[in-house]
């Protein structure tokens, strides 16, 4: 196979079917770190994670190693990982506080917290040399945009190219609605973060973020262990909320066929769900206290728009109805590191939180009963992926059916219009030269 | 038998049981109200504003017992194998008449593509019923409990 150029790239993929090469070659998946991740907006952390002067937060953009930190007057800067002297790494913990200087372990160079440089010891060393202080390559390096969307930071590795929201598109009411939820209409990370390996190709686990299909068979186990539970329990009790969230799992293709998929340009899409007023005692809290903040009306309309998980495409998936945001990063072509974290509406009942964080633990904890055969199946498609049994892997259910709405396409629930979609705007991506 | 040794033989009892997978066994050590944590961060206060890697009651406990004998479980195909060695165990003051009990593990795992080790230390909190000593608490702490992970599908 010729080495992936932009001809041989956009024979990959195709309306109905990809090539199993996009998730097994390295090549293209250095391509994808140069093309997608170089230039998509990725998301690199929320700004409540960096409340104070001097907090940062480590991310990852395609290979490169950044923070974000605030500074004295409250804006938050997106750094690379790296001393302007020798190119150590300034930051060593996933969340920190760096002083009020960033400060070089090695032989401390600081930097003031927007990454400009604040201090070099042993200064007349540099005199008569072409050392110079302002010189933008002394300090550290910006990453070249980054922009927030209602707390959310992203930033780009390109210069140029869409601002955050022409990106967004249609995909900044899953945001929205994230935050709307929250009574102060905003929300905070809080509780943790679950980190998870797959080992598998990074669009693997975005594919089945709004793979319908897929549930009642890769989750047998965990639906039969549930409800094997639940029929043990006095008969017409109430499933506990624990079970609930695993059996649903179990739903027949009809309940997930009538649910509505929606899908956006650059990858986005979302899987709608039904709207059902809610009963138990934490939604109804929750509910008062937004009534309260809204009004009757606005409330009504927050709730409404229901969905399952949402896809920023090719970063970051959040779920809005109970403030979950998995944040993907590939590490090499058969290895995804998922991070997990839990979001605090503001001004919400402690229980809705609380709530949270049960969903966290049962659904996205790395012990959780439900993802253990989701890993193993994406394993066995990486490994699958790399015999010769097969070029293809079929995108075909429900393929040319496909609804044109304002700003993209909507689909019956068990459409692949989502996983059509992502490699839609991957082709576009990769097909661009650097 | 003093207390040091009937809990270091309730201890070993434990851990043989869940290296030979009896989960309906294990599960009938504890208290019916008795919980099952292990925290996701070194000297993490409570399982309910954080998240945790298990913070299992008995529905939990339960399901995931069953769900590990399912036959489509597909990530227990094969199964994961585990054994374990309990040490270092000492006895922390009492609470309400109730044993604590501190001790070192060091776990080996084998599952289809990977050895893990998995390590740290247990509390136990024992206590004494007509039926022997009842688990109250079990609480994990990895020594790695901030890692990365990959699934962690049976009991620690």
């Amino acid at each position: 196979m010729p080495g992936p150029d932009a001809n041989h790239v956009a024979q990959l993929v195709q309306a109905d079917r990809v090539h199993r090469s996009v998730y097994t070659d390295p090549a293209i998946f250095d391509l994808e770190m140069e093309r997608i991740f170089g230039r998509a907006w990725v998301y690199v952390g929320h700004a409540s994670q960096v409340p104070n002067a001097g907090d940062y937060h480590q991310a990852l953009i395609g290979r490169q190693s950044v923070f974000m930190i605030r500074d004295p007057d409250g804006a938050i800067h997106v750094l690379f990982n790296r001393c302007a002297h020798k190119g150590a790494k300034l930051v060593a913990f996933p969340d920190g506080n760096a002083g009020k200087f960033l400060r070089c372990p090695f032989h401390g160079w600081s930097y003031r917290c927007d990454g400009s440089l604040h201090a070099v010891p042993i200064r007349d060393g540099y005199e008569g040399t072409r050392f110079d202080m302002q010189d933008p390559q002394f300090s550290v390096r910006r990453v070249p945009r980054q922009a927030s969307y209602r707390g959310f930071v992203f930033a780009s590795l390109a210069e140029d190219g869409p601002d955050l929201e022409t990106f967004l598109g249609g995909i900044r009411t899953s945001i929205d609605n994230f935050c709307d939820r929250a009574p102060a209409g905003e929300v905070e990370v809080a509780g943790g973060v679950f980190r998870v390996w797959q080992h598998s190709n990074w669009k693997i686990f975005f594919e089945n973020l709004n793979d319908t299909s897929h549930p009642m068979v890769t989750h047998e186990s965990s639906v039969n262990a549930a409800r094997a539970r639940y029929k043990s329990l006095e008969p017409g009790a109430k499933m506990p909320f624990r079970l609930h969230i695993i059996e649903g799992n179990g739903e027949p293709y009809e309940f997930w066929d009538k649910l509505e998929m929606v899908a956006y340009d650059r990858g986005h899409s979302y899987m709608g769900a039904i709207f059902t007023p809610p009963t138990d005692p934490v939604s109804l809290a929750h509910i008062a206290t937004l009534k309260a903040a809204y009004g009757e009306a606005r409330t009504q309309e927050i709730l409404e728009i229901q969905r399952h998980n949402s896809i920023i495409y090719p970063s970051c998936s959040p779920h809005t109805s109970f403030q979950q945001l998995r944040v993907i990063r590939p590490i090499a072509v058969d290895r995804t590191l998922v991070e997990i974290y839990t979001f605090k509406l503001k001004g919400a009942p402690e229980e809705v939180f609380h709530r949270a964080i049960v969903y966290a633990n049962v659904v996205n904890s790395p012990s959780s009963n439900v993802m253990p055969d989701d890993i193993e199946v994406y394993a066995r498609c990486q490994e699958g992926l790399e015999t010769d049994g097969g070029e293809w892997v079929s995108l075909h259910r429900d393929a040319g059916r496909d609804r044109r709405i304002a700003g993209g396409l909507a689909a019956n629930g068990l459409s692949e219009l989502p996983m059509r979609n992502q490699f839609r705007a991957w082709a576009d991506y990769m097909a661009q030269g650097a | 038998m003093d207390a040091l040794a009937e809990a270091s033989a309730f201890l070993f009892r434990e851990a043989r049981l869940l290296d030979q997978r009896s989960w309906d066994a294990w599960l009938d050590l504890f208290t019916p109200d008795g919980l099952y944590w292990a925290p996701l961060r070194h000297d993490q206060p409570d399982g309910i504003n954080h998240a945790s890697l298990f913070h299992e009651d008995a529905l939990m406990r339960e399901v995931r017992a069953r769900r590990l004998e399912e036959k489509r479980a597909w990530s227990q195909q094969p199964v994961t194998q585990a054994a374990r060695i309990v040490g270092n165990i000492f006895l922390l003051p009492e609470q309400d008449g109730d044993l604590m009990v501190a001790s070192t593990f060091h776990m080996l795992e084998w599952r289809r593509r990977d050895h893990r080790m998995l390590g740290g230390q247990y509390t136990h909190r024992l206590r004494r019923t007509e039926d022997g000593l009842r688990i109250v608490l079990k609480r994990i702490d990895l020594i790695d409990c901030d890692a990365v992970h990959d699934a962690l599908e049976t009991f620690l």
